[in-house]
């Protein structure tokens, strides 16, 4: 370890509040007391790093300083991709920086330091809401949100993408709040304040998910800040000033239950402020030994009043190392590096420290991969599909993907070279007007300037622009779109800001002025040079923000551990057919078969009903074995071999419950098919009182779960298709990877069996009606009914007054279900971050009409943080395939097209690789023309291929699908050039 | 926060002769548009002693002022040599700059003036009443002495009090140690010359 005190890092004697390290490591920020006023300064971070770049005089130690705020800063904090700085302070509000274009290097006018400005941070929005100091601020993951606290006693969550809008405003503490954290994968957010209290709060509905007050009872005395931190893997918070048998200690709250058993305990004053490495470690494989499986641990920094700071590993019982007398003045804020080898610390004293540590004494860091696969064992399998961070260890397979994400990088980038402008440019811009040299302009400027009098006769001059701001591109997309990787300092989309970085390092002094712009010579007053790139920008904007909106919502997180599962209620299933029904249906059976186009089926079926019984019975006990897989009683289970299967329905009396059982035996046996099963849980117990009933198929390594609004009677399936018959007589077809088929079909009476066999369902009802559709291709869209009209595409709708509405089916001759205002999937599905820019305007047409327009869609998803993710995948998946499949039978080619591509960025976004693929072929359909296909090329009107193009666009945004997406692109081109 | 920030103020035509008019050239930051203009005013300190010698020597609005970086140049007439004191003509007083926004001022920039007479002879013996077509008058234009002001930037009537701010002259400017040192050149000079030292 080495340790430095730069001595130029000073606010001239006065205290240093906080400090924070830029994710792209080249520069951190201080924040603390300035002459009369607070003060921000943002220095570099080079000459920290390397006594050579310290010695050198060219090289800048202080690249901005700001004085805007008007009393002491508290906290400064970088955003997380790098582009903003947030600031709170004493004078109650917080600023957020952004780093200007288009102007050069300049000096706070009249500052008695005489050192220029090398970068210029301009404030872009000052949020006020608070009505005492702002202690800290804290950046969200992914940056949707900024939270700030303050003595106030409140904590106010800013959206971070509409500033200065507010969220929601936290209250419950009733003392000043003095530090703030986010857990890392946005979940909760965590406060300490005076009150002798640690909060969590949860994300998704604002409220408090635990009050921590034990550790910290005993707290006497004040610190200025209590700044807590949340370990990179999510499972530990640990506070700032506690108390354990009256020794001040930083306590640990586990994750798991809130559990306070641990504690960092040595300090001899209070703690100030913790933070944890971003890293994780594992520990250094020496050479030579053979690599030995080892837990990952983390790294903590915790400093005190005491003066001292202490570095800790998760995995050692004692400190790693401990270091007295570091300052005069306690300690108030802690930084890290990104690579999580250096340290900064700064001290009420007005002076910083920086430690560097080498991976000998912390260990290997896990890369972005490694510490994604922790994140998503622990908290679910979505939650890093979509992070860009992890694409950055991804490698690209295939040119035309390297092209699709070059051009979008090209896009991002070309923003930001407007939006941050680099350096190099900055000359040109501000000294040349309209060609024009600055140098010009000023010789004449006292001739130029236009000057009148106003009616009172007073002078009047109107001033000569030289410079447009850029305050005007706090745009979401801008803002979002640009995020930095870290793990890797040089990512593309960095290179303009960067490389703009070491010109102004090496060269301080301004440049000569270069060649004007090509833009128009026009002389004129008027500021025309900035008008051009503004133009560009916004056009570039509206493209990102088409391809960026699936990305920017926070993450929704999600650690199932944390979520009981429901027990399903005993006896609750009513069969309503029995065994008698059951066996009488074998003949319409045959009949049917025969009449259908499969004739090679029907006379080979029916093995005697004992003998399957028997097999069945002997299959599940072996399967149960094997599997291990624990089983509750009143679960439906089947295996569905992967072969002409039939589906024979038994139903066994045990005790007083109830269990249905359903097996698939093959008849023309291939003995070494893959087995499926399917598996049903009812009275999945979700929220309010919703309750859902949730299906989970799997077959071979892939496996799969919808979740539908009512109770699960029945369910068959086939190698092609899954039917399932809800108590409320509806009957839902999904594919061999779940994917809903046809809309809910309404059934005339409930259903005594079902039976699938490859895409056709038979289904037969209590009323002795039998139908069997053609999963694959329900509707054969020949025949038009005339018939109670009532779209313009001429599909009788039928509302109900119980909120359900139902359209009829020329084609497949039933009722279909569309709209259930009570339907709990509508309520839950969340699927608003998968809506893009333009898709509200795109959604207007007959489904819309007959939801409603404020269709209650989402409205509980909100109130969904206690239900696990894959149950919210699930409801949401749901939710848009019926909303397809319902546009599809309501012949709305819009709406279809809409909820298509919403459709696709939802299964983009959470990563269902089989949906997606399985779209994706049936919209390209057949490469090779053969007659036997039954293909349709068109959908509603709308070229499947057509569609398919936009839908690809969608797929290529995540990294993770480049091969299906190559795949596609590929044969879309082949087909393009037949 | 202030929504007007001073960038720089280069004094131009400087040394010159005391009768010629004052010109800074001005260069602004605005935050956001204004909707109200600016109140620029250059005051003349005709004695160190006492403000009642204060001359306003010109006062001139400045708008429209969109968002982005301005400048103007503003020149005022020399001062009314009647209303200076003769004790006073020769030697170091101030000249200030300020700024008012909706009868706010939130900032002041002064500085050091030297009036001396360019004749050897007459800087020895200079007459009992000042011959201010002899002198000459340089500012000490590389070193400003800023002062800025809280204001209440928004529409609403209440005012921000600005306690903590004293108000800078004139006692806060301190006789200059070096007021016969050489002016910067004039001309050319680069946009931050006021801070070469």
């Amino acid at each position: 370890m080495k340790l430095l005190k730069p001595s130029w890092v000073t606010h001239d004697g006065k205290p240093i509040f906080s400090v924070d390290i830029h994710p792209d490591g080249t520069k951190f920020a201080t924040g603390g007391q300035g002459e009369d006023s607070g003060k921000v300064v943002i220095w570099n971070m080079a000459p920290v790093l390397r006594e050579d770049d310290e010695k050198n005089e060219n090289i800048p130690k202080m690249l901005c300083q700001m004085d805007n705020h008007l009393a002491c800063v508290n906290c400064v904090r970088w955003s997380n991709n790098g582009l903003y700085l947030a600031s709170g302070g004493d004078d109650k509000l917080v600023m957020v920086w952004k780093k200007a274009a288009f102007i050069g290097p300049s000096t706070v006018f009249g500052s008695s330091s005489k050192l220029a400005n090398v970068e210029q941070w301009r404030c872009v929005t000052i949020l006020r809401n608070h009505t005492g100091d702002v202690m800290d601020v804290a950046w969200s993951p992914h940056d949707v949100w900024l939270a700030s606290c303050s003595v106030d006693n409140t904590i106010v969550i800013w959206n971070a993408r509409k500033f200065p809008e507010i969220v929601t405003t936290l209250k419950g503490h009733t003392g000043l709040v003095k530090g703030l954290t986010w857990d890392p994968v946005g979940k909760y957010i965590a406060s300490q304040a005076d009150d002798h209290s640690l909060k969590v709060w949860r994300t998704m509905d604002w409220q408090l998910e635990t009050n921590i007050t034990k550790p910290f009872n005993e707290c006497g005395g004040t610190t200025h800040v209590l700044r807590l931190s949340w370990s990179p893997d999510g499972q530990y918070v640990v506070s700032a000033h506690a108390m354990n048998n009256s020794g001040p200690t930083a306590q640990i709250i586990e994750r798991d239950g809130w559990k306070t058993n641990m504690d960092f305990v040595g300090h001899r004053k209070a703690v100030t402020v913790v933070k944890f490495n971003p890293k994780i470690f594992k520990k250094k494989q020496r050479n030579g030994n053979a690599p030995r499986p080892s837990c990952p641990y983390c790294c903590c920094a915790v400093g005190s009043k005491d003066r001292s700071l202490s570095v800790w590993l998760t995995s050692l019982k004692r400190p790693l190392v401990v270091i007295h007398d570091l300052f005069d003045k306690s300690i108030m804020d802690i930084t890290w590096t990104l690579n999580g080898l250096g340290v900064l610390v700064c001290s009420m004293d007005g002076t910083v420290a920086f430690l560097d540590f080498s991976q000998d004494e912390l260990g290997d860091p896990l890369n972005e991969e490694e510490k994604n696969t922790i994140h998503q064992n622990i908290y679910g399998k979505s939650l890093a599909v979509t992070m860009e961070t992890q694409l950055s260890t991804t490698v690209i397979e295939n040119p035309e993907m390297l092209k699709y994400q070059q051009e979008r990088q090209a896009a991002q980038s070309a923003i930001i070279a407007q939006a941050t402008g680099p350096d190099n440019q900055t000359p040109k811009l501000a000294n040349v007007v309209n060609g024009e040299s600055l140098e010009d302009i000023r010789k004449n400027l006292l001739k130029k300037q236009v000057e009148t009098r106003t009616a009172d006769g007073r002078r009047r001059i109107t001033p000569l622009c030289i410079a447009q701001l850029d305050t005007g591109d706090f745009s979401p997309a801008l803002f979002n779109s640009v995020p930095i990787l870290p793990g890797s300092s040089v990512s593309t989309t960095l290179i303009p800001q960067l490389s703009s970085d070491s010109n102004t390092a090496t060269s301080l002094c301004l440049r000569a002025p270069p060649e004007p712009p090509a833009t128009s010579p026009t002389k004129n007053t008027d500021d025309k040079e900035s008008g051009n790139p503004s133009v560009n920008s916004a056009a570039l904007k509206s493209n990102l923000l088409l391809t960026s909106a699936s990305k920017i919502e926070p993450m929704k997180a999600l650690d199932s551990r944390f979520t009981e599962r429901s027990k399903p209620a005993p006896g609750m299933f009513s069969v309503c057919v029995r065994g008698k029904e059951a066996s009488g249906h074998k003949d319409w059976k045959v009949k049917e078969d025969t009449s259908s186009d499969s004739e090679d089926k029907g006379t080979q079926r029916i093995p005697p009903l004992a003998k399957r019984k028997a097999d069945m019975d002997g299959v599940e006990v072996v399967e149960k074995r094997k599997k291990g897989r624990p089983r509750k009683d009143t679960k439906i289970m089947m295996n569905v071999p992967h072969s002409y299967p039939q589906v024979r329905a038994v139903y066994l009396g045990l005790e007083n419950e109830l269990c249905v059982r359903a097996c698939v035996r093959p008849c023309v046996q291939v003995g070494t098919d893959p087995v499926t099963y399917v598996e049903v849980e009812n009275e999945v117990s979700v929220v309010a009182g919703a309750r859902i009933s949730q299906l989970r198929c799997c077959r071979e390594k892939s496996e799969w779960d919808i979740v539908l609004p009512s109770r699960i009677v029945l369910t068959a399936g086939s190698s092609d298709v899954v039917a399932v018959a809800c108590e409320d007589r509806t009957l839902s077809v999904f594919s061999a990877s779940g994917r809903r088929l046809i809309p809910s079909i309404m059934l005339p009476a409930p259903m005594s069996a079902l039976h699938c066999s490859a895409f056709f369902v038979m289904a037969l009802t209590a009323s002795a009606t039998l139908s069997v559709w053609y999963a694959n291709d329900p509707s054969v869209p020949h025949s038009t009914v005339n018939q109670c009209v009532l779209t313009e595409q001429g599909v009788p709708v039928v509302g109900l007054s119980s909120g359900k509405t139902y359209c009829f089916s020329p084609s497949m001759e039933t009722w279909n279900l569309i709209v259930d205002k009570q339907d709990s999937l509508v309520q839950c599905a969340d699927f608003r971050n998968c809506i893009s820019s333009l898709g509200a305007l795109g959604a207007t047409g007959p489904l819309a009409i007959t939801q409603g327009r404020n269709l209650s869609a989402g409205q509980l998803a909100s109130r969904l943080s206690s239900a696990p993710h894959h149950l919210q995948q699930g409801m949401t998946l749901a939710f848009l395939e019926n909303q397809l499949c319902s546009s599809l039978l309501l012949l709305s080619a819009n709406e279809y097209r809409h909820w298509l591509l919403i459709y696709t960025r939802f299964l983009v976004s959470e990563g269902y690789e089989q949906r997606l693929r399985e779209l994706c072929k049936d919209l390209l359909g057949p490469v090779h023309k053969s007659s036997s296909t039954s293909w349709e090329p068109k959908v509603l009107g709308l070229r499947k291929r057509d569609l398919l193009m936009e839908v690809l666009p969608v797929v290529g945004q995540n990294l993770r699908f480049q091969r299906l997406f190559t795949e596609y692109q590929d044969q879309l081109e082949l087909l393009r050039l037949k | 926060m202030a929504k007007v920030q001073v960038l720089n103020v280069a004094v131009l035509d400087n040394p010159s002769p005391f009768g010629n008019p004052f010109q800074f050239e001005i260069t602004f930051e605005c935050m956001e548009d204004l909707p109200e203009d600016l109140e620029w005013k250059i005051i003349y300190v005709g004695s160190a002693e006492s403000e009642e010698y204060d001359q306003t020597l010109d006062s001139v609005l400045v708008g429209p002022v969109p968002a982005g970086r301005h400048m103007f140049v503003f020149q005022a007439d020399a001062p009314n040599t009647a209303l200076i004191p003769e004790s006073d003509a020769v030697g170091v007083t101030v000249v200030l700059i300020t700024c008012t926004y909706r009868s706010q001022e939130f900032i002041r920039i002064g500085y050091y003036v030297n009036n001396e007479y360019t004749d050897p002879d007459l800087r020895e013996n200079p007459p009992i009443k000042p011959d201010y077509s002899q002198l000459q008058r340089n500012i000490l234009a590389s070193n400003p002495r800023v002062t800025r002001f809280h204001i209440n930037w928004e529409m609403s009537t209440d005012k921000m009090e600005d306690s903590e701010n004293v108000d800078p002259a004139p006692n806060t400017m301190a006789p200059p140690t070096c007021i016969t040192g050489k002016a910067p050149p004039l001309g050319h000079m680069p946009d931050n010359s006021m801070d070469y030292l």
